[in-house]
């Protein structure tokens, strides 16, 4: 009897200590893990889409004449307004003064930026055919500041930027080609 | 509770088994797949907003329309041709479409440098500013000039047909010297046998488009002769379909079996060396048995029959000289062709309506034998091509008068004076420009005449592609200060004092002025597809700054404030002639270009000109009718009286027509029993710029293996040497020797060697370097006894195993 006692304490410390290795790597992986693996970054310029209302979308984010999209506008668009500060926020004389007198374009870090890999054509996901921005992108419109910038210490990509299966999922959904060399030329 | 062996065992099972339960190895596992694609090494396109500039390519004179497509307007992707463009038509060559790989080629200079350590060690450049640069070169200019030295100043150039050559030109003669070159070319000697047999200075233009029979001597149009890309677009019309138009028939004349004469409908192998003699043996056919055009040579011919010369000198007639001395047997035995072979092709000639003669060599890089230029243009001559309605045209080199006369004073007299260092006193006076860069070359190495103490080099890599590389290597060493403008750390640019960097040829505004071997006049402006890379300066710019700052009659005579300014001047030149179009590829048919026959102009004024060529068009118009010659005898001189000062008066008759003269090579026929010729290919770069990358991915492993070269023997030869196919062998010629590897093909004649050019660089990248010999190195330069221009045929080798 004594023995059996003897290994049923012994199981229940086993138990124990199998739980705590468990336990331990749960919060490590869920908890610790993305907090490593991800490093916070700011924008260069606070840009606010909701100060920017008299705008449209399409004065900054528009299809070229070749039907490609011109994503994040240039400086020399931010420079047809803030030639010259407009206000008096601090934000917007830094734009001023380190990147349009100086002719610097402005590093943005780009939340949705794919790999070279991957082949996407906005001309062929647009509100037209029944796809709003926000289907991919955030709501700017009543953003109070930028998000933080959560960048994958290995591969340099926002934690934003979409995975594969997001892209298949919607295309698996609405009957389109799910085809490798649709997004992979 | 014991934390034993046991209990950690326990511990890790849990934790590997709640680790597979949290996105650890998933993501990582997915992670660093992405990580991989990121390695900074990897190329990464940008991205952004793609947008295309038209330009003219300025690599070599073609003159190709291209078309360079840029990512946000700053970073250029990939050259292609520009469809509009009339000549080119969408056509653009192995050089022109991997350009880009000169503009951000690594061994780009970026800055001004100065020779710090010894002329010659690559790491003594040091960057200097432009403003020091600059006045150091003139300082140097103004203290020469001061002294009374101006002619000790030389400039020489690579490019032929910019306008830049000609500013360079009258920089020298407004600040006294008379030491102006171009590298050389085939133009050089074309030029004077055209202006002693015409008058005029021009290059003949071929009737590609009107021609029904090409005899082509040598010329490799599918090669790289001429302006490249039009050519093929010429040769791709001959062999296209048109009902009831009668293909064009090519025969060429070569002893190798080249490229062009595989694609040619008949090759007529020759001996190396003889196709003049052969175009004078068809003349005696001509001659003989009346096949030429007889109202041509009785009305704008002099020469053909006997003649008296200036002194009075009773002289024999080309047709009796040519009835004497090139009968068929014995052109038989010079050149290798039966003589009923000969008979045939000259009667064959003589049927045509429209029959051509062209020649030429390599890439039309080398100046030809004066008599055998005179040759195959007497042929054309006989045959009456060069009648208004015939299929050869003159066009005049560069027929704007709009640079202004220089204005000479007192220094520049006293250099204007001295005859141009090397110059031989037989040269005929013309109006062609006489470019003796051989022999200036040779009296700088020698230090025989007078010294040069300031030597500018542009667009040039003389120490590379010069025949004869050691006597430019030796000559830039005796040169005072060299100042080289190249954009790259080239062969010779590692001989200069001082570099002050040119933009590369996408990254400058430049002109071209004429197409070598085109029947029409051609100008074209070549714009810059994106803005230069780095502190360079346009030489055209860097020229009339100097000239500002040396002052007194060379500031004068050099007046504008920009290189545009110049620009704007010729095409104000061309726009005031109110003649010449710029025509759209879709709207324009080269055979309708007929001399004489002016085009309307399709552009209002200056500016609108001005726009069309910067938006990558180019200007054509027809060149004027040949109705007289400007020679003495106003007719097409087949016996050059031009040529009574350059030979004695006592001369034989046949010394003032075309003859058959070849040159002997040095070195005796027992030590080295083979003759050297090159080959041109459109794979190989052999002038100012290397062979890209790229390129090198053209060439097969037949023509280059690893570091190793193949020259072309016959098996007959392979034998008689004891080699082998793909075996290594030892090349020597009197001037150098090299490791090769042979590669046996009955394309070439037995007891010949032929060698690809474009090999063997020192400078550069690893993609160029030390791969083959440079085949300049080996061979021989024989100078013109008459115009004194450097001639290449071939040189007496020998190869042995190793």
């Amino acid at each position: 009897m004594g023995e059996v006692k003897k290994s049923a304490s012994q199981r229940g410390a086993g138990i124990v200590f199998f739980l705590a290795g468990f336990i331990g790597a749960l919060l490590v992986g869920w908890v610790v893990f993305p907090n490593v693996l991800y490093s916070t970054k700011t924008q260069p310029i606070m840009f606010l889409h909701s100060s920017h209302q008299d705008s449209n979308c399409e004065d900054c984010h528009y299809f070229r004449e070749d039907g490609s999209y011109s994503g994040l506008p240039k400086l020399e668009k931010c420079a047809e307004c803030h030639a010259e500060p407009m206000g008096d926020k601090p934000e917007e004389k830094r734009l001023v003064e380190e990147y349009i007198q100086q002719e610097r374009e402005i590093p943005w870090l780009v939340y949705a930026w794919q790999p070279d890999n991957v082949y996407f054509s906005h001309a062929a996901h647009t509100q037209q055919q029944g796809i709003e921005c926000v289907r991919c992108h955030r709501d700017v419109t009543k953003e109070t500041k930028n998000p933080p910038f959560r960048e994958n210490r290995l591969t340099g990509y926002s934690d934003k930027t979409m995975k594969m299966v997001e892209c298949e999922k919607c295309h698996a959904e609405r009957g389109a080609s799910n085809a490798c060399h649709l997004c992979h030329k | 509770m014991s934390l034993g062996r046991r209990a950690f065992l326990q511990f890790v099972g849990g934790a590997i088994g709640g680790t597979l339960l949290t996105p650890i190895p998933w993501k990582l596992a997915d992670d660093s797949a992405i990580w991989t694609q990121n390695w900074s090494w990897r190329p990464s396109p940008q991205r952004g907003e793609i947008t295309r500039v038209r330009s003219v390519c300025q690599l070599c004179p073609g003159g190709c329309g291209i078309t360079a497509r840029l990512v946000n307007g700053r970073r250029a992707v990939a050259v292609t041709g520009n469809e509009a463009h009339a000549v080119s038509g969408g056509g653009v060559c192995p050089v022109g479409a991997s350009s880009l790989q000169y503009v951000y080629a690594p061994y780009r200079i970026q800055q001004p440098l100065k020779q710090t350590g010894s002329r010659g060690d690559p790491k003594g450049f040091k960057p200097v500013s432009w403003a020091e640069a600059l006045k150091e070169v003139a300082a140097k200019l103004t203290q020469l000039r001061s002294g009374g030295k101006p002619h000790t100043v030389a400039c020489l150039t690579g490019q032929k047909r910019s306008t830049v050559t000609r500013l360079w030109k009258h920089f020298l003669t407004a600040y006294g010297s008379p030491n102006f070159y171009t590298m050389p070319d085939a133009a050089d000697s074309v030029r004077l046998a055209v202006a002693l047999t015409t008058g005029m200075d021009a290059e003949p233009g071929f009737q590609w488009h009107k021609a029904s029979y090409v005899l082509n001597f040598g010329a490799p149009l599918l090669e790289g002769w001429g302006s490249p890309v039009y050519l093929q677009q010429v040769f791709a019309r001959w062999q296209t379909e048109k009902p009831g138009v009668p293909r064009t028939v090519l025969v060429h004349v070569e002893s190798r079996a080249s490229l062009t004469a595989s694609k040619a409908h008949r090759w007529i192998a020759c001996n190396p060396g003889t196709e003049a003699a052969l175009a004078l043996g068809i003349a005696h056919v001509l001659v003989r048995d009346k096949l030429y055009d007889a109202a041509f040579v009785a009305e704008k011919v002099f020469g053909f029959e006997d003649w008296t010369d200036p002194t009075g000198a009773q002289r024999k007639g080309f047709k009796n000289v040519v009835l004497a001395k090139y009968g068929l047997e014995d052109v038989s035995s010079i050149t290798g062709v039966a003589p009923q072979v000969i008979q045939d092709l000259a009667r064959e000639l003589a049927r045509q309506k429209h029959a051509l003669v062209v020649w030429g060599q390599d890439k039309g890089d080398k100046p030809n034998s004066l008599y055998h230029d005179l040759a195959f243009l007497a042929l054309n001559a006989l045959l009456g091509t060069l009648s208004p309605s015939g299929t050869v045209a003159l066009v005049p080199h560069d027929p704007w008068p709009d640079f202004p006369e220089p204005i000479l004073d007192t220094d520049a007299y006293r250099g204007a004076g001295q005859t141009p260092l090397g110059r031989p006193s037989a040269v005929p006076r013309t109006k062609a420009p006489v470019n003796t860069v051989m022999p200036f070359l040779e009296a700088l190495a020698s230090g025989s005449e007078y010294p040069v103490e300031l030597l500018f080099v542009h667009e040039a890599n003389p120490i590379y592609s010069l025949p004869e590389t050691a006597l430019a290597l030796q000559a830039f060493q005796k040169a005072g200060m060299v100042v080289s403008f190249s954009s790259y750390m080239d062969e010779t640019t590692q001989w200069a004092d001082i570099v002050l960097p040119n933009h590369t040829a996408l990254e400058r505004l430049d002109d071209v002025v004429g197409l070598p071997g085109a029947p029409h006049a051609y100008y074209a402006v070549s714009s810059p597809i994106l803005k230069p890379l780095y502190d360079t300066k346009n030489a055209g710019d860097i020229l009339l700054g100097l000239a500002a700052a040396v002052g007194g009659g060379v500031a004068e005579s050099l007046p504008w404030k920009t290189y545009e300014d110049v620009l704007k001047l010729r095409v104000g030149s061309i726009a005031k002639a109110g003649t010449g179009l710029v025509p759209s590829a879709a709207f324009f048919d080269p055979a309708s270009v007929q001399p004489g026959r002016a085009l309307k102009p399709n552009f209002k004024d200056a500016a609108d000109l001005w726009n069309k060529l910067k938006a990558g068009g180019c200007w054509v118009d027809a060149p004027a009718a040949a109705e007289t010659f400007a020679t003495p005898s106003e007719r097409y001189e087949l016996a050059c009286q031009g040529l009574m000062a350059s030979v004695p008066p006592t001369a034989a008759d046949e010394l003032f027509m075309p003859r058959f003269h070849p040159l002997k090579p040095s070195g005796e026929e027992s030590e080295y029993p083979l003759l050297l010729m090159t080959y041109a290919s459109l794979m190989l770069s052999e002038g100012y710029v290397p062979n890209t990358p790229f390129m090198n991915k053209l060439l097969p492993d037949d023509l280059l293996r690893k570091q190793d070269v193949f020259v072309d023997i016959h098996p007959q030869t392979a034998r008689s040497v004891g080699l082998t196919d793909k075996a290594a062998a030892v090349l020597k010629t009197p001037r150098g020797e090299a490791r090769v590897r042979v590669r046996l093909t009955p394309a070439v004649k037995p007891g010949v060697v032929a060698v690809p050019q474009g090999f063997g660089h020192t400078a550069y990248d690893e993609y160029v370097q030390q791969k083959g010999f440079n085949a300049n190195s080996l061979i021989e330069v024989q100078l013109d006894p008459v115009t004194g221009l450097g001639t290449v045929w071939a040189t007496r080798a020998q190869l042995r195993r190793v």
